[in-house]
């Protein structure tokens, strides 16, 4: 393999494919990533078995070829490179990487135990890139973290007809978020995945002007994949049976209330001074035409803090406490300026809604106070 | 040899020939998700966790697999790799029920706690008002007892419903119970019969334990009484009654009785009670129409499970006239779909209802004369031809109903209806009996018929 390729590509892609390599792999060859020249691209890969990635960058081929090598130090050195062209050639199980005043050779591995990473898509859905990944911001941080419920780390991807669901939760918080997709490719009614979040993540991850990402669901291989101009990810579709959220989303509520998002983000960052130190319990207290945020700590003190509202509903003393975390993080997925909160009970998950976005759909499970 | 040890002995065989970490990389999370016999060979399906697992083991380690799988099973063995996560893995997931799971789980000991609710209170679950079918002759019973429900204490006190047997008094009166706890789990509720009342009292008095009996029923938020009736004529029953009521309503609880006649009619009732029941609302309800009873039919045949065509359920409400006996009817019926695995039919149905009524016969003793009497009355027939041998239908007719009478209300049998029907054949009753069953389904006239002159006998 001898090559020449420009030190932004290579170093850009070298980059994002070291962020896929498993790092405590007991295996060698999974802590590397595998150069791959053929024609006129030079092929990057990657893989920590869940998810992978393949990248094609242009590059002068002089010689095809093949070899893997440790993901970490090619990394390194790639990204401390002046920006010019560099010259990479293999020799038997050796990388030997030079530009002008620099040459180095490192120490890679048979390219033959790489395993192999699908990299084709055959038939694929067409996503509109923008929309895709907003959505997925305003989803995936409702995932859980707990890995001993696995299926929960990901996100439940629904597709039915003309619309694609997008659903999150972590047991506490429930997100949803529906997108209208083109049908015509769809031959299957109604498909439901579990996608991990960590390759959703990486969708939004990705700088490449383009406006399209392809969607490929391969069901016998469980596997995903997403296919982003040059680049291609690919993971494994979480197995298990995902929870039954339709029935936890309330149907009816008693009382409404509509704020401006600002204000009220602005307040439970206040709140959160003192709710840090308690639970991270914020308090709602409804009134005819405000809501009042408190926050109270034992140990450095209090807050109040009134945000005008439209309340509707019956609010007779009102109230209602949240893991002001969840509040937080729910406001910044928020794209308008309003949002609208309905509640029915004070142990009742309430219903939080982007008054400008119907599609958007986030639950939050009160913490139930002993009075 | 299960499958799990079976695998567990294969890779451990597979363990010797690779390193340590290729092991733990691939076959580490492997399973064994399959092993089917094929005749003299084995189909084994080995579940990989992923893709990349999947095809590096079935690219390089296939030998090694299929040779260390047959030594230990000990047959020849065809593997094929499959993605597919170990089922076992997830077992332990399930344990913690997220909270915003939890409150759909929640809502269901609700509902296990209403019945436990209902269960203190000694209420049947099914006595509501959603399977209560309304018609005119109990429309007011249940506007009253709906208004009960809705305000307890302040709209009707006491409630009193009376009616003869099975036209759903206690149904009624369970309803308001019923409705009032799903609103309010922690209202204090009881039903009772007057009868247990009664042997509450007994046995207060008998073991010194009075104190215990008031708690029991003075701080009820509603006292649910049937067959009131039972405690006329005992003077200490009568009496603390009398305070037990008066104390509940004091405290804003609502009372409802029932009985099977109306207050003024109930002989060797203390004259204070009376005053007091009459104070309250008096309603009745009278024996289930035609339509009612088809509606009542639709009700219990869906709650056992039965398909009814609205032909059967004519044939069935036009042939009984009580509720319970609906029920009795249909509970053979379904026995009898069970039991014979038929197919519900006019003649099936024909004969349960034959059946029901012989069994029932029992509660008409009088002469079969006096039936003749009250048909040939009715028609206005004279005695001898309506025994006699005119086929004319004026006079065949009132013969089939006579021989439907005879047979269905005497419970006679059919040789003796026969005989006393001007010596006919055991068939030609048979087949007035069906004939009239079948008439009583679909036409009103007969229906109305029937009844009369069964009032009439």
């Amino acid at each position: 393999m001898k090559l020449n390729v420009l030190q932004e590509n290579l170093a850009k892609a070298v980059t994002q494919a070291s962020r896929f390599v498993s790092v405590r792999s007991q295996l060698p060859i999974l802590g590397n990533i595998l150069l791959k020249a053929t024609k006129t691209k030079l092929t990057i890969s990657s893989t920590n078995l869940e998810i992978s990635v393949v990248t094609q960058i242009g590059a002068k081929i002089e010689e095809e070829g093949e070899i893997s090598i440790p993901s970490k130090v090619i990394s390194d050195l790639v990204n401390n490179l002046s920006k010019e062209t560099v010259l990479l050639e293999s020799e038997k199980e050796q990388l030997k990487i030079s530009t002008s005043g620099f040459t180095s050779k490192v120490l890679g591995m048979n390219a033959s135990d790489f395993p192999k990473i699908p990299n084709i898509l055959t038939n694929p859905f067409v996503l509109p890139k923008k929309e895709l990944v907003e959505s997925l911001s305003q989803v995936i941080f409702a995932t859980s973290t707990d890995e001993t419920r696995p299926i929960l780390t990901g996100v439940l991807v629904i597709i039915d007809k003309n619309d694609l669901f997008l659903v999150a939760t972590d047991g506490f918080r429930l997100s949803k978020k529906k997108i209208r997709i083109d049908s015509q490719k769809n031959q299957k009614s109604l498909q439901k995945i579990v996608i991990p979040k960590g390759i959703l993540s990486e969708l939004g991850r990705s700088t490449d002007e383009i406006s399209e990402i392809q969607f490929e669901i391969q069901e016998k291989e469980k596997q995903v994949i997403f296919g982003l101009g040059d680049v291609v990810l690919s993971s494994k579709i979480l197995e298990g049976e995902y929870p039954d959220f339709e029935k936890i989303i309330p149907k009816s509520s008693q009382i409404s209330v509509r704020l401006d998002k600002e204000e009220f983000l602005r307040a439970v960052k206040l709140a959160s001074i003192f709710a840090r130190e308690a639970a991270n319990i914020v308090k709602l207290k409804l009134s005819k035409d405000s809501v009042k945020v408190l926050a109270e700590s034992s140990s450095s003190g209090s807050q109040e803090t009134q945000v005008e509202a439209k309340i509707e509903g019956e609010i007779k003393d009102f109230e209602i406490s949240f893991n002001y975390r969840f509040l937080e993080e729910f406001l910044h997925s928020v794209v308008g300026d309003e949002v609208k909160m309905e509640f029915t009970t004070m142990d009742k998950a309430g219903v939080f809604t982007d008054s400008t976005d119907p599609d958007y759909l986030h639950l939050i499970m009160p913490v139930r106070i002993q009075n | 040899m299960d499958n799990k040890s079976s695998w567990k002995d294969t890779l451990e065989i597979v363990k010797v020939s690779v390193s340590p970490a290729i092991f733990s990389t691939w076959f580490s999370q492997t399973h064994l998700a399959k092993a089917q016999e094929m005749g003299e060979r084995m189909l084994v399906e080995v579940g990989c966790s992923s893709l990349f697992v999947k095809s590096t083991i079935e690219s390089r380690y296939f030998g090694l697999i299929q040779d260390s799988i047959s030594k230990v099973i000990g047959k020849p063995c065809d593997v094929v790799f499959v993605i597919k996560e170990n089922p076992e893995k997830g077992v332990v997931k399930e344990l913690n029920i997220s909270p915003l799971f939890q409150s759909e789980g929640k809502k269901d000991e609700k509902n296990e706690n209403l019945l436990e609710v209902l269960n203190r209170a000694k209420i049947r679950p099914n006595f509501n008002f959603e399977n209560f079918a309304v018609s005119g002759s109990n429309q007011m019973a249940h506007a009253a007892a709906l208004a009960v429900s809705d305000s307890l204490g302040s709209a009707y006190n006491p409630l009193f419903i009376w009616g003869g047997v099975g036209v759903g008094k206690t149904h009624l009166m369970g309803a308001v119970g019923n409705s009032a706890l799903k609103k309010n789990s922690s209202l204090k509720v009881l039903l009772c019969t007057g009868e247990s009342f009664t042997n509450d009292i007994i046995e207060g008095i008998r073991n010194k334990t009075t104190q215990s009996f008031r708690d029991k029923y003075r701080k009820l938020d509603l006292l649910l009484i049937d067959d009131i009736q039972f405690i006329a004529g005992k003077d200490a029953v009568q009496e603390e009654f009398f305070h037990t009521f008066n104390t509940v309503t004091a405290a804003g609880g609502q009372v409802i009785l029932t009985s099977d006649r109306q207050p003024s009619e109930i002989a060797r009732l203390e004259e204070r009670l009376r005053s007091r029941f009459e104070a309250g609302l008096i309603v009745d309800i009278a024996p289930p129409d035609f339509e009612l009873r088809c509606a009542i039919t639709q009700i219990k045949a869906k709650e056992k499970g039965i398909v009814l065509e609205m032909e059967h359920i004519q044939m069935i409400a036009g042939n009984i006239d009580s509720a319970r006996k609906i029920e009795g009817v249909l509970i053979k019926l379904m026995t009898e779909i069970k039991l014979k695995h038929l197919e519900i039919s006019n003649e099936l149905i024909e004969s349960v209802l034959g059946k029901g009524i012989e069994t029932n016969g029992k509660i008409v003793k009088k002469d079969p004369s006096e039936v003749v009497e009250a048909v040939s009355s009715y028609y206005q027939i004279g005695k001898r031809s309506l025994l006699g041998d005119s086929r004319a239908r004026p006079v065949a007719r009132p013969r089939q109903i006579l021989m439907y009478l005879l047979r269905t209300h005497l419970g006679i049998p059919l040789e003796e209806v026969g005989r006393l029907v001007g010596g006919r054949d055991h068939t030609t009753v048979m087949h007035a009996v069906g004939k009239i069953t079948e008439l009583a389904t679909t036409d009103v006239h007969i229906r109305e018929d029937i009844s009369k002159i069964k009032l009439g006998i």
